[in-house]
């Protein structure tokens, strides 16, 4: 029995004792960044190791390290060769020939040729799917080709049944990677599930699903061996463990960190983060309904919009104010586009309605909760700035499922908070689905909007295009459809030692890292 | 015994039928009645109104849902759990493979638990009416008031940021393989290996996230025991054993803990239903790869045949345990085995 203090501390010692034999040594000691092999702490898993499945803009950058896509972006989003080195429209934009590069294999050391290339973006989208089987996102995005034309091996011609103006643009966007046909059918799907193998800078050398990426250095990769030879990713979801992950060094670099702890962690000795604005885009989904039916109030809502005090509120001034969706800098942007923070014009537009601050109109304002960073917190400050112009906004939190089922429905509230990826910067991927009355992503359904964006959908001519979607934009925001707000923010906390290449599309890519 | 234990289960067995058909009817039509769009969720960029249609339709979404219940617990029946809208896979292998490793996790939060509450109570009791059983009597109640997750990111904090013993994240060390497939279970798969670096890593990993499991465990155990000790220290025969004089610690052991250790059995029972709850929060902040985590990302992408099959598994798990606990009620209660 314990009777004495002593036969207490004996009994702790002991306990001690067992627990410390238990725990060897090395996990005493901070994991250090070994030259050449890293670990990152990044915040999802890829749904399935077939990427031509599924098309989720956060997960683009984990593909890319094992598959290649046929083009690429520069960190500035210029646009660059990659398995393909040329790429010519037809005059009538009905057929797109293309130039393979000869020196790439896959990782199994077999040859890339134009055969891999129709099979990616013909065959396999064309396939028949078993029953309760669903389709590859592939053949939603390609459904235009009718027939990919093999030349040479490294030769193809892409035949449309439309004019397809951004076939260039899906080349390097979502889930258009380039996959081993002979391989594929070889094995099987579920064959390259268990060993999937592309062309990309790593092979996949160790896979646990929702915990575990462990990445090999290509050595034949056609775009040189990459410096880091081994990436360990860590499927750390909870940002709190993501912050622990690189505090604590088990982790050389931290993706998608809080805001507020990246710049704390950024001061840290033997730190570094790089904070800063992607092509994603936060924005206001509109409807022409309710208290919003009039336009005066839906532009009274965006003048009293402080987006300057939204951006250094939630995102320490590293983000950029919007008006319009689209990032800005991207081709469909307005430059000559400033909107505008105005109370005065806010509370005039709305006392032309007979309303203020003292005879508010009421109206539902949507938000989701946590699917990105602060949108909660940025609809109640919206709705905040609302009421001194007369905007009585009761927030509403809405599942991100809701909202499609809502969307569809034509059911969403006068505004919703949501947010849109496009690492491309194309503006058809912002414009063109989020203001086409006709697309299934548009909330607001403008008549005059959609005359304007249909041409625009099949014309060739890239500056028409682009200006095009630029007076689009333009007249949206100017006739109260549409609500920008801010750009997203990308931050990577990582050890000093390790040169991290950021992308403006928010792209992480180890192979572009140096250690 | 055999018959008495085997009586036992097949009853369980039949209660469960039941059980389980209300649990599954429950949450197909909770799931149902909310007002969202899975199949809107799953298209890409590209889709047209009719491609939401006809996706509903292959997706059965615009049956009623009496049928579409019976159609789902029809390809129940014929082992069919369908395909997972978000990972595009067979729902029975994303189960597959993330079961064992929840069940490890919960088995290691029992041991853990169990362990250090028993050892605790029987520190509590032999300390009983002093200072130090006050404290250790109040530091209880005080784990018991913080949260599973909570504990989860202050343990991170503590043992993993702040002293940096033990990893929060993964379940190996970098660049160790995961041993070749036999059970599902990482850490019986290593032994069976003969893997014994991947097994020690295994068991670093697991100590935080079977600690933040635990903690919650602990306590209860811990005041359960020390007043089942109490009762048990009052009764002829710990007073004929002192009589006998054997010592204190041969008595607390060989005599008390033997018939005072019933009522924690069955409180470690109910509380084993509750640590499949807390996998979920743990799961996600720890990366654990288990049915937390699969369902977390199910919940976040209305992945319906996903969330139908974890809920039914989770109530098969609880049930499974149940009977569990009453066959070893019932091994070490011998009055029971008449009754």
């Amino acid at each position: 029995m314990i009777k004495t203090r002593r036969d207490v501390l004996k009994l702790g010692g002991g306990t001690a004792a067992l627990l410390g034999l238990g725990l060897p040594a090395q996990v005493l000691a901070q994991a250090a960044a070994n030259s050449g092999q890293i670990t990152v702490a990044y915040p999802t898993d890829v749904p399935t190791w077939d990427p031509n499945a599924r098309s989720l803009a956060p997960v683009q950058s984990l593909y890319k390290c094992v598959f290649d896509q046929p083009l690429t972006q520069a960190p500035d989003l210029t646009l660059q060769p990659a398995l393909v080195t040329d790429w010519v429209f037809s005059e009538d934009g009905l057929a797109l020939d293309v130039t393979l590069r000869d020196d790439v294999s896959f990782h199994d050391g077999s040859k890339m040729t134009s055969e891999d290339f129709r099979y990616t973006f013909f065959e396999r989208p064309r396939q028949e799917v078993p029953e309760g089987q669903r389709r590859l996102d592939t053949s939603f995005l390609w459904r235009k080709v009718q027939e990919i034309e093999i030349g040479s091996p490294t030769q193809a011609r892409m035949v449309f049944s439309e004019a397809m103006p951004t076939a260039v643009t899906w080349m390097h966007f979502l889930c258009s990677f380039m996959v081993p046909k002979a391989y594929m059918e070889d094995v099987g799907i579920a064959g390259f599930l268990e060993a999937p193998i592309g062309t990309g800078p790593y092979k996949l050398v160790n896979y646990e699903t929702s915990s575990r990426l462990e990445l090999e250095a290509f050595a034949d990769y056609w775009g040189g061996t990459p410096t880091i030879s081994r990436v360990t990713m860590d499927i750390v979801r909870d940002p709190t463990a993501r912050v622990a992950a690189i505090e604590s060094r088990r982790a050389d670099a931290a993706i998608d960190v809080p805001i507020r702890e990246a710049s704390r962690l950024g001061n840290a000795p033997g730190l570094t983060a790089s904070i800063g604005p992607v092509t994603d885009i936060t924005l206001l989904q509109l409807t022409n309904s309710g208290g919003f039916s009039d336009a005066r109030v839906r532009l009274a809502a965006h003048r009293a919009i402080d987006k300057s005090a939204l951006n250094q509120a939630f995102f320490l001034g590293n983000a950029v104010a919007i008006d319009a969706p689209a990032a800005r800098g991207t081709p469909g942007y307005p430059d000559d586009l400033e909107f505008g923070f105005d109370t005065d014009i806010a509370l005039a537009l709305m006392a032309e309605m007979g309303h203020g601050p003292d005879n508010p109109i009421e109206i539902t304002f949507a938000t989701t909760n946590g699917v990105f960073p602060n949108d909660f917190e940025m609809a109640r400050a919206i709705a905040g700035m609302w009421a001194e112009v007369g905007i009585n906004a009761s927030v509403e939190p809405i599942e991100a499922s809701t909202y499609q089922e809502r969307l569809r429905a034509g059911t969403l509230p006068e505004a919703t908070m949501y947010q849109w990826g496009n690492t491309t910067g194309d503006p058809e991927l912002y414009a063109g689905y989020l203001l086409d009355p006709n697309s299934i992503f548009s909330a607001f359904k403008s008549d005059k909007l959609g005359e304007m964006i249909t041409p625009l959908l099949v014309e060739m001519d890239t500056d028409a295009r682009f200006a095009g979607y630029r007076a689009v934009n333009k007249e949206a925001v100017e006739a109260g459809d549409a609500i920008g707000i801010l750009q997203g923010v990308k931050t990577v906390v990582h050890v000093t030692d390790l040169n991290v290449q950021s992308y403006e599309n928010g792209w992480i890519l180890p192979h572009t890292w140096s250690a | 015994m055999a018959l008495v234990i085997l009586r036992l289960l097949g009853w369980r067995l039949l209660v469960a039928i039941p059980t389980v058909l209300a649990v599954s009817l429950l949450v197909f039509i909770v799931l149902r009645l909310i007002p969202t769009d899975p199949a809107a969720m799953s298209l890409p960029p590209g889709a047209t109104a009719e491609d939401l249609d006809r996706l509903r339709t292959e997706m059965g979404l615009d049956l009623p849902i009496a049928s579409q219940y019976l159609i789902w617990l029809g390809d129940l029946a014929t082992g069919q759990f369908g395909t997972s809208i978000f990972f595009r896979r067979p729902v029975a292998d994303l189960v597959a493979a993330a079961l064992p490793n929840t069940l490890e996790l919960v088995i290691s939060g029992l041991v853990l638990g169990v362990s250090f509450g028993m050892a605790l109570g029987m520190v509590l009791f032999a300390l009983r009416g002093g200072m130090a059983a006050q404290m250790l009597d109040l530091a209880g109640s005080a784990i018991m008031a913080i949260p599973e997750f909570l504990w989860g990111l202050l343990l991170i904090i503590v043992l993993g940021v702040s002293i940096p013993l033990l990893p929060f994240f993964g379940r190996l060390d970098p660049g160790l393989a995961t041993p070749d497939r036999i059970t599902g279970s990482l850490m019986l798969d290593a032994v069976l290996t003969g893997n014994i670096q991947v097994l020690g890593s295994a068991l670093r990993h697991m100590a935080l996230p079977a600690m933040a499991l635990a903690m919650g465990l602990v306590p209860l155990v811990m005041r359960v025991l020390r007043a089942s000790l109490l009762d048990v220290a009052q009764e002829d025969y710990i007073r004929m054993a002192r009589l006998r004089g054997l010592s204190e610690s041969r008595i607390l052991l060989r005599h008390a803990l033997r018939n005072a250790v019933l009522p924690t059995v069955s409180l470690i029972g109910v509380q084993a239903g509750f640590m499949f709850g807390g996998t979920l929060l743990i799961e996600v902040i720890f990366g654990y790869p288990g049915l937390g985590n699969l369902m977390v990302d199910a919940v976040r992408n209305q992945d319906l045949p996903v969330i139908q099959t974890v809920a039914l598994v989770y109530c098969v798990l609880v049930l499974a345990l149940n009977a569990a606990v009453e066959v070893l009620y019932l091994t070490i209660n011998p009055r029971l085995r008449s009754t």
